[in-house]
């Protein structure tokens, strides 16, 4: 099928009201975010839900919102988020060279590296623990990642990924978004545009922070830039309150705050039918149903009750160290088997992984809190029939480099580093891409956050060039005015 | 889409064109082709100047029109000879309470109190509504309203953004500023000038470097490796953004190659960069004299310790550095030399760039770009502010793209109404009020929103005819923003601060938002009496927007926002139902109708309409409300006993009281969140 460009009302005001429009137009952008609430049962008897049958729905508008360009790979997506900076050639690109050369300088034919702590001219570091080749197909893991080494056939390791920026803040930004600058739409926010959401109770893109502290560069790493407001990433946590203000005040109980919203429904239709039904005022009625709703639907998704004790075995919850990244792993698999659209977990307090010290000792903490979980969460996914069309996506915002920093530890190193991916229509147990013998540069089949971010687009069923939004003059995209899929890597 | 055809058809030219441009651009030149120096400026042809918004500003007549004294004032004639073109009447006036709350919420951002409502209803007198207009101007609540409108546009924030999201200090200053300048109506050309070149047209006027914080209002990443790389973003961003909020043109487009579809080359864009070039930046200065020379200053650092500190503009000491274009947008690509010229197709006289030795200390550029953007026939700058002035009265500007009048905006609704005040804005000694004041007292803006009985057919055809309301027969129903929701909430509980200026003030954050930020990046404001102010003087921290805020479509403050969505979603409807803030607010309100009305539920329920909705309960409201206090005081009094029961076999005493107060509270609430509490007929 011939990819069609994807046509949204971008401008503001350009949508106005009373007609039934309002109604739609509501119904769309709540699709996109946290609005998404609760639709599904509201509109049943409507035929609003499939826009096929819609009787009054705008066909173009709607299906081009819900519709790939063509079949997609994948239909939702898992990013684990590795904040801070994992060192590739610690995990997963071996560099027995780096062994050989440890201590030396960096040999001059490397040339000017530009760095962000002045390590240039500090010795190389060996990589910390041995690699050996895994699996069936012997990607080669290394022994700080025993059980995601376990998972090898199913993941692709792209070992030439590069960015632009020595720095944390741009480098988050960008992977997230494309830019280094901050205020640009991100991944998820351009995946809940282009795709809406599965499940319309729940928002389309959730994002389950650590709770250790925040990213470096904060929440505009899920942000919707200039995208409309529901698009955004939604953070969700564990426990009773999965969102924020999700429920009434401790004081106020379930009973009361229905007497209060059939009190408010009372007034609010009063009002409208002196309004002659203006549909913004009959969508903001509406929009107090599907919050109702939510206050349900959110809890069950985030109660992990129900789980038998293999599952929750299988994510380490219940042991000390990966209880927290275990949970969050799960809610991660009960989220898109519940038709969520775009989950990203981070990993990593405010520092993460930013091992400048001691690799070992940094490395070795967040490996042990997330090997088994994210192990744990392929193996689930894969015997659930849900691996297949799920995109799981691990990396951080770049790699560390091959010289070693105040002894023990890395610097940044956005010129070469590793992410993986697995299911969602990419071939598992290969390796893409090079980087240099040490490390340091991506020299072969080199993949920029551009050609990433396309690759990722094209799984989900999108055209990267096509999927644009009109913003301040410009039709803007994810890739800006690049991109490649990597089409290597396709099942 | 419905556009008027022949700009459907020039946009879909763009467009194609467009493409075509992009083909070639992507095809010709490879990306790092080092012998790509030449860089072509194509000239400005008389074609490019046919489009309507680069026309030189006209002066149109005030149509004559039969108006059966309808119209109030020349902005009417104008609206009533388009919708008699198209078959259309105009809806009646608004009735009185309506139009006052509308007026207020409009011109400051807060409701009418009942005493106010009280007062207009019954002035008898010919002018009352008029009078009420210059009351509410002459009020500080007006300038702390459209101070947001505007710092909007300048994306302000108190912090840097990026990693550490640094606290700007004295930021606040300059959003105290623009209040300022907004309440004593300081003309808009000087309101203008001094952001541009406050410190050089008045070197001795601290108030005056303040107003030069709007160039230094965006995000900034001073920890970034390359320090040029920081600068050269930071200039690129302030360039961008005054062209489009003077100019309403997407310059910014312009930086890698020329605009895609406007007249604007990659030298223009860089040409006007170059009046930023010799800015000094990311140093906070003390508020001494600009007439000192920098190193003066420096010397001095002993004295200025104790001197406020501003984040003011100024140029560095010396010859003003050369300016380059940056092939492709990279700051290490130098191309040919520019100096600062005027965007050519808006200069068709080709104005050159008069130094200005006069100017101590400084290149005088600025000043120069200033008296350029100030000029009364200016066809963009002048054009591009009475609309925006426009669009917050009347919801949609004329131009309904207000930071993009190029070839990809919307052409004028009402191109000689447009116009008409374009040029009679300066002749009014650009005074922003009564610009407001002609609009709002115009029989356009008075026009009500909804039909009554006797207005259904005028109704029913203004919505079959004008669907988008480009005509204006009818009112726009408004939602408030996150901050007028926010202030008119405290307003009705009675709690709101009405203090003026100073830093931003942090009130307390839920704990789940904190955790996505770095430690210790809201420190609560110690003083509770403070977290009641007024909502402009919140911190604005660039990495996180308050969540009220925030779910009512408030921007981030990374762009230059010249409208907000207007979005329904149900985190709104969460927000307001469950928020901490709003139970609060509701208990203050309890507390204070219950003081006022005693115990008389019907006494509550009217005075809980009058602090909320600024009206009286009609049968069916006061009926339903009425029976809802007396049916959840019971059911709270039943609860209570269960849950008692329950727990230790003993019944409470019956505190019947505590339950009717309880059931108030809910009662506020619910007020809180009806449609009609967030939306301005």
């Amino acid at each position: 099928m011939p990819p069609q460009p994807v046509q949204f009302s971008a401008v503001p005001g350009r949508t106005h009201f009373p007609s039934g429009t309002t109604r739609r137009d509501f119904l769309l952008r709540a699709g996109g975010g946290l609005g998404a609430l609760a639709l599904a049962s509201l509109l049943d008897g409507q035929n609003l839900l499939n826009p096929c049958r819609a009787s009054d729905a705008t066909e173009t508008h709607t299906s081009a919102a819900l519709k790939p360009h063509f079949r997609p790979r994948a239909r939702r997506v898992i990013y684990l988020f590795m904040h801070g900076g994992p060192s590739h050639i610690d995990l997963f690109d071996p560099k027995p060279d780096l062994s050989k050369y440890a201590g030396q300088p960096l040999p001059e034919s490397f040339g000017k590296v530009q760095t962000r702590r002045n390590v240039a001219a500090n010795p190389l570091l060996a990589p910390l623990k041995p690699f050996r080749p895994r699996g069936d197909s012997g990607v080669e893991i290394s022994e700080f990642l025993p059980h995601i080494a376990r998972c090898a056939d199913e993941i692709c390791v792209l070992r030439g990924c590069h960015g632009d920026s020595v720095n944390h803040p741009q480098s988050v930004y960008q992977m997230n978004t494309g830019s280094i600058l901050m205020g640009r739409p991100s991944l998820g926010s351009w995946v809940s545009y282009g795709l809406g959401t599965e499940n319309r109770n729940m928002p389309a893109f959730v994002v389950l922070p650590d709770p250790g502290g925040g990213v470096k560069g904060g929440p505009p790493a899920w942000g919707n830039g200039y995208l409309p407001a529901s698009y955004q990433g939604t953070t969700m946590r564990p426990g009773k309150n999965p969102i924020l203000n999700l429920r009434p005040q401790p004081e106020i109980s379930p009973q009361q705050q229905v007497r209060a919203l059939d009190l408010l429904r009372t007034l609010n239709r009063h009002h409208l039918q002196q309004r002659d039904f203006d549909g913004q005022l009959a969508a903001r009625v509406e929009s107090y149903e599907l919050a109702y709703r939510m206050q349900a639907t959110a809890p069950e998704l985030v109660d992990i009750g129900r789980e038998t004790a293999e599952t929750l075995q299988l994510y380490g919850i219940g042991e000390k160290e990966t209880n927290e990244f275990g949970v969050r792993c799960l809610l991660a698999r009960r989220m898109v088997e519940a038709g969520v659209r775009f989950v990203q977990l981070y990993s990593g307090d405010t520092n993460g992984w930013d091992a400048h010290n001691n690799v070992e000792k940094n490395h070795g903490t967040y490996c042990r809190r997330t090997d088994k979980p994210v192990a744990g969460l392929l193996t689930d996914l894969r015997r659930r029939g849900l691996l297949d069309d799920t995109l799981v996506i691990w990396g951080g915002e770049f790699g560390r480099m091959p010289m070693s920093e105040q002894g023990t530890g890395r610097d940044h190193n956005p010129w070469g580093y590793s992410v993986w991916l697995a299911g969602g229509g990419v071939r598992g147990g290969m390796t893409y891409g090079r980087t240099d013998a040490i490390g340091l540069r991506a020299v072969e089949n080199k993949v920029h956050i551009h050609d990433l971010h396309a690759t990722i687009l094209h799984l989900l069923g999108m055209d990267h060039e096509l999927l644009t939004y009109f913003h301040n003059g410009r039709d803007e995209r994810l890739t800006d005015v690049a991109g490649r899929v990597v089409k290597e890597i396709l099942a | 889409m419905q556009l008027p055809a022949r700009e459907g058809l020039q946009r879909t030219v763009a467009l194609a064109m467009g493409l075509l441009l992009s083909l070639f651009v992507q095809s010709v030149p490879a990306a790092d082709d080092p012998q790509e120096t030449v860089i072509e400026e194509a000239p400005i042809t008389s074609g490019d100047r046919d489009h309507w918004a680069f026309q030189p500003l006209g002066r149109p007549d005030v149509p004559a029109v039969d108006d059966n004294g309808w119209a109030t004032n020349p902005i009417d004639h104008f609206i009533l000879a388009s919708l008699k073109s198209a078959g259309l009447s105009p809806m009646p006036p608004a009735d009185r309470r309506t139009l006052i709350r509308r007026v207020t919420f409009d011109l400051t951002g807060l409701p009418p109190t009942p005493k106010e409502i009280d007062q207009f209803l019954s002035d008898s007198a010919d002018d009352a509504y008029e009078q009420l207009v210059n009351r509410l101007l002459a009020s500080p609540a007006y300038g702390e309203r459209w101070a947001q409108h505007w710092l909007d546009l300048a994306r302000f924030a108190e912090t840097d953004g990026f990693e550490h999201d640094k606290v700007r200090p004295n930021a606040w200053r300059y959003r105290d500023w623009v209040i300022d300048a907004l309440n004593r109506d300081l003309p808009y050309d000087q309101f203008v000038r001094l952001q541009i070149a406050g410190d050089e047209i008045a070197p001795d006027d601290p108030d005056a470097w303040i107003a030069t914080g709007f160039l230094l209002c965006g995000p900034d990443m001073p920890d970034i490796n390359s320090q040029i790389e920081r600068r050269d973003t930071f200039l690129n961003d302030m360039t961008g953004t005054v062209g489009a909020i003077f100019l309403g043109l997407q310059v910014g487009c312009a930086k890698c190659h020329a605009h895609k579809y406007d007249p604007i080359s990659q030298h223009d864009f860089y040409r006007l960069r170059a009046f930023f070039d010799p800015l000094e930046l990311f140093k906070d200065r003390p508020l001494s004299s600009m007439t000192e020379p920098a190193d003066a200053q420096d010397a001095q650092k002993s004295t200025a310790k104790d001197l406020p500190q501003g984040r003011v503009a100024r140029d560095a000491p010396g010859e003003p550095p050369k300016s380059f274009l940056h092939i492709r947008g990279d700051f290490q690509r130098p191309g040919p030399e520019v100096v600062p010229a005027f965007l050519r197709v808006v200069n068709a006289d080709g104005q050159t760039v008069e130094p200005h030795p006069n100017r101590v200390n400084s290149s005088g550029r600025r000043t120069a770009l200033a008296d350029w953007l100030t000029r009364p026939d200016h066809p963009l700058a002048t054009r591009v502010i009475v609309n925006r002035i426009w669009q917050h009265h009347f919801a949609h500007g004329l131009v309904r793209t207000p930071s993009d009048f190029g070839i990809m905006g919307e052409p004028p609704t009402h191109a000689e109404l447009l116009d008409w005040l374009a040029s009679e804005f300066p002749k009014m000694g650009w005074s922003l009020k009564r610009l407001h004041r002609l609009m709002v007292t115009s029989s356009t803006y008075r026009q009500a929103s909804h039909p009554d009985e006797s207005s259904r057919e005028i109704w029913r055809r203004s919505i079959a005819e004008d669907p988008e309301n480009q005509l204006l027969s009818r009112m726009n129903r408004r939602r408030l923003s996150g901050e007028a929701i926010r202030d008119a909430m405290l307003a009705a509980s009675g709690e709101l601060n009405r203090t003026q200026g100073g830093p931003g003030v942090r009130p307390p954050l839920p704990e789940e938002l904190l955790t996505t930020l770095l430690k210790n990046q809201w420190p609560v404001t110690p003083d509770a009496d403070e977290h009641r102010r007024r909502s402009i003087y919140l911190f604005v921290r660039r990495n996180l927007r308050y969540p009220i805020f925030e779910v009512f479509d408030r921007p981030d403050t990374n762009q230059s926002c010249p409208r907000r969505d207007e979005s329904t979603i149900a985190p709104q409807a969460l927000t307001l139902l469950n928020s901490k803030f709003s139970l609060t607010e509701a208990k203050y309100l309890a507390s204070r109708v219950a003081k006022k009305a005693g115990s008389s539920p019907s006494e509550q329920v009217t005075a809980c309409y009058r602090r909320v909705l600024g009206r009286l309960p009609n049968d069916v409201e006061l009926a339903a409300s009425m029976q809802f206090l007396e049916a959840d005081a019971e059911k709270l009094r039943q609860e209570s006993r269960n849950a008692a029961t329950r727990s230790d076999g003993r019944q409470p005493p019956d505190n019947s009281d505590r339950f009717k107060t309880d059931a108030l509270t809910d009662f506020c609430l619910v007020m809180f969140n009806l449609n009609e509490f967030v939306y301005v007929d």
